[in-house]
């Protein structure tokens, strides 16, 4: 589904990501952990075309990004992938000036132009699908952080990406709501969506993510099925971050 | 010195300051003027700009020596002359000032010294206008609460004041007139040398200058009637007026029996009265409050568009742009909107762009808000989280889609309260337009109240209009304010119907 190939991300001296490659099969959840100034939430920002590569590619479906491409060109493609990869931010960003509803609303009218009713069908039935039909007039200051969440969420899936990716999911909630994020995301998997979450917390990937990557410095130290880098880590470095995190 | 005790200094100090003051109100005349665009009456010498000169200072100075007095000028402004004698900031009022029956009513008036005419003057092309009759339906400019304009109002001809002759005329080539009526003293030195301008007539009607002085300042008044008859006999002002090229038929027949001796001698003249008309003055108020609420209106619909382009400049432009608003808005902020009025209204037409005053004052607010706005504008959308931007791209939108649908909205939010605030200021700031010769509200303020002297009961007046205008849209804008901050922060919102609308 998605593929990055030598990635690397230089803020002026700063190599943040060193070299990153990795593939995340479709209908497949991948989980990336590693510790604060890893480069995880770079990595993100780059899959999303928020920053822009230094070297390597990335594809993604019918998109290559490449560091070599014109501005213009580069613009055009990140464009592009954007209509294929959907984010669910730490903070979510939530548009505060509208309801729920015009919140879920707001891109599918004005980007992909669908007519209005069939957006409101639609955003209703993402709104039940993560269990907050009840909220589709309130404003989101009136939410609380897990219900926050789950607008994003289905703000994010009002696009119908075929790449969905979280950062820090788990930060804003406690256990009760994290398991049910776990549910719902698992739920998703099923649907046949495909995942990127980033995240510090091991449990939480531990059964959310059929794939995992160990981030540390800006290098992968880990990769592969999540059952192996955790039951099995082959560098001393993972099971160092596994033993402090169990 | 041994014996010089305290108490004795005191007494020596207090006696020596009396001494001076007495000597000090024995030797002074202090007389008040305009001396702003005041030619040929008293006007700063170009030739050595902290002199005063004019056919009037010469005269006081004849009179302060006949008096034995030392002639002491107090720089004035011609509409609040007759109340700023009152206060005291001076004793005498000499400029061209014609006794009328309201002016009696607040002072004293001593013996004639001039008689004046006044002249229509017109642009030397014009040849629509002849005479004060074919003004009906012309506006013709002059000094506010002169004989030329109570002429005017009975006369019911559409009158601009203005505070000097200089503006008039300078409006009247400029075409923002069609005519200007004035005393002949002032019509003679500006025009008669303006090869664009030409009389439109003979000099018409006959009026008298006198000395204003503060009601019970009998003693005062004795002395400068005695000193008004010497001049006169011994010929020095004779001598002063010829030097102005002032003197005439009129004179002569006016100084002639006081020359002769005669000192009860009366002379032929026409009073123009100013009975002060109540209806009038409310109906020119409610004018002067449409005006302004329409300037307020008008200026800040020019801030509030011209301040998005000026603020996006400076936020997100190339350096260019950036440099080149930036420069606008310190300008603008940095330079009194006085000033800028002034400029627009008598500098711009160098360039040849004449605009009349009210859109001067319109335009020249406007531009000025706008520097103001932008500010508002900047701060309110670099307050929006950058967070807000990226979450709109990541669904798709163009920064153009995502700064109009997600950024926007939201800064308007916190530009509101201050945007409000500077409308109420812009509000009370279109009182500046008065410089202009704007007929707004405190330019009707001004002439209303001078011309009664009820500043008292005009001025609550005023400002009961000023508050009747502002305080509904204070409580307008909070109402707005309220239903905008209610939105995004109620708990459960009842406006189903909008969402599905």
């Amino acid at each position: 589904m998605i593929r990055a190939t030598n990635l690397r991300k230089r803020f002026g001296d700063n190599e943040v990501l060193r070299g990153i490659t990795f593939e995340v099969p479709p209908q497949s959840v991948m989980g990336i952990i590693g510790g604060s100034g890893c480069g995880k939430t770079t990595l993100l920002r780059c899959l999303n075309g928020l920053e822009r590569i230094s070297a390597g590619t990335i594809e993604c479906g019918e998109v290559k990004l490449e560091s070599s491409l014109s501005r213009k060109e580069y613009r055009r493609r990140v464009k592009q992938l954007r209509r294929q990869v959907g984010t669910v931010f730490q903070h979510f960003y939530l548009f505060p000036h509208l309801s729920v509803l015009a919140n879920i609303i707001e891109a599918p009218v004005h980007v992909l132009r669908s007519p209005k009713r069939k957006a409101e069908a639609e955003a209703h039935e993402l709104l039940e699908s993560v269990g907050l039909e009840y909220a589709a007039q309130r404003y989101p200051a009136s939410l609380s952080g897990g219900e926050q969440q789950r607008v994003a969420i289905a703000r994010a899936l009002a696009m119908r990406p075929d790449l969905l990716l979280f950062d820090e999911p788990t930060s804003a909630l406690d256990p009760k709501r994290t398991s049910d994020l776990r549910a719902l995301l698992r739920e998703f998997a099923k649907h046949g969506h495909t995942m990127v979450i980033v995240s510090h917390s091991l449990g939480f990937l531990a059964q959310a993510a059929d794939y995992m990557m160990y981030l540390e410095g800006g290098e992968v130290v880990e990769q592969g099925p999540t059952k192996e880098v955790l039951n099995s880590p082959k560098d001393a470095r993972t099971k160092e971050f596994i033993r402090h995190a169990s | 010195m041994k014996r010089f005790t305290p108490i004795s200094s005191i007494i020596f100090c207090v006696a020596l300051l009396c001494n001076s003051f007495v000597v000090h109100a024995q030797q002074t005349l202090r007389w008040g003027a305009d001396p702003s665009g005041g030619a040929p009456y008293v006007f700063t010498d170009p030739s050595a700009p902290d002199r005063y000169i004019g056919y009037e200072k010469e005269m006081v100075d004849a009179l302060a020596a006949a008096m034995g007095r030392k002639p002491e000028f107090v720089p004035s402004d011609w509409e609040t002359l007759v109340s700023a004698l009152q206060r005291g900031s001076f004793d005498i009022i000499v400029n061209g000032l014609e006794p009328t029956a309201d002016r009696e009513r607040q002072i004293l008036f001593s013996k004639p010294y001039y008689i004046f005419q006044l002249q229509l003057t017109v642009r030397r092309d014009d040849d629509r206008i002849k005479s004060l009759a074919d003004c009906k339906n012309r506006v013709v400019g002059t000094l506010a609460n002169t004989a030329a304009s109570r002429i005017l109002n009975q006369q019911g001809i559409p009158m601009k004041g203005y505070p000097d002759p200089v503006s008039a005329y300078r409006d009247l080539e400029l075409k923002r007139i069609d005519a200007v009526l004035m005393d002949v003293p002032a019509e003679a030195f500006y025009v008669r040398s303006n090869p664009k301008l030409k009389q439109a007539g003979p000099p018409f009607t006959r009026g008298l200058y006198v000395i204003g002085l503060r009601k019970g300042d009998e003693a005062l008044k004795k002395e400068v009637d005695a000193a008004i008859d010497k001049i006169i006999a011994d010929g020095t002002l004779e001598r002063i007026l010829k030097s102005w090229n002032l003197w005439n038929d009129a004179q002569v027949e006016f100084q002639a029996p006081i020359r002769a001796g005669n000192k009860t001698a009366e002379v032929a003249f026409d009073l123009t009265t100013a009975t002060f008309n109540w209806h009038d003055a409310l109906l020119r108020l409610g004018r002067a409050a449409v005006v302004t609420v329409l300037l307020a209106f008008g200026s800040m619909l020019i801030a509030v568009v011209l301040g998005m382009p000026l603020a996006l400049g400076q936020w997100k432009g190339p350096a260019l742009v950036r440099a080149l608003c930036t420069g606008y808005v310190e300008f603008f902020r940095g330079t009194p909107v006085l000033v800028q009025l002034l400029f627009l209204y008598f500098g711009l037409p160098v360039f040849g762009v004449t605009m009349p005053g009210w859109l001067t004052a319109l335009v020249g607010l406007g531009l000025n808000y706008a520097a103001y706005e932008s500010q508002v504008y900047r701060a309110a959308l670099e307050a929006i989280p950058r967070g807000q931007w990226e979450a709109a791209y990541m669904l798709g939108m163009n920064p153009l889609l995502a700064f109009r649908r997600i950024i926007l909205p939201q800064a308007f939010r916190i530009a509101l309260p201050t945007m409000t605030n500077d409308f109420v200021s812009l509000f009370k700031d279109t009182s500046v337009a008065f410089a202009i010769s704007v007929w707004e509200l405190a330019t009707a303020y001004r002439e209303l109240a001078n011309a009664s002297g009820q500043f008292l009961f005009l001025g609550v007046v005023v400002s009961l209009f000023y508050l009747a205008m502002s305080l509904p849209m204070a409580h307008v804008a909070r109402l707005l304010e309220r239903r905008l901050r209610d939105r995004s922060e109620r708990p459960e919102s009842e406006e189903l119907s909008e969402a599905e609308a």
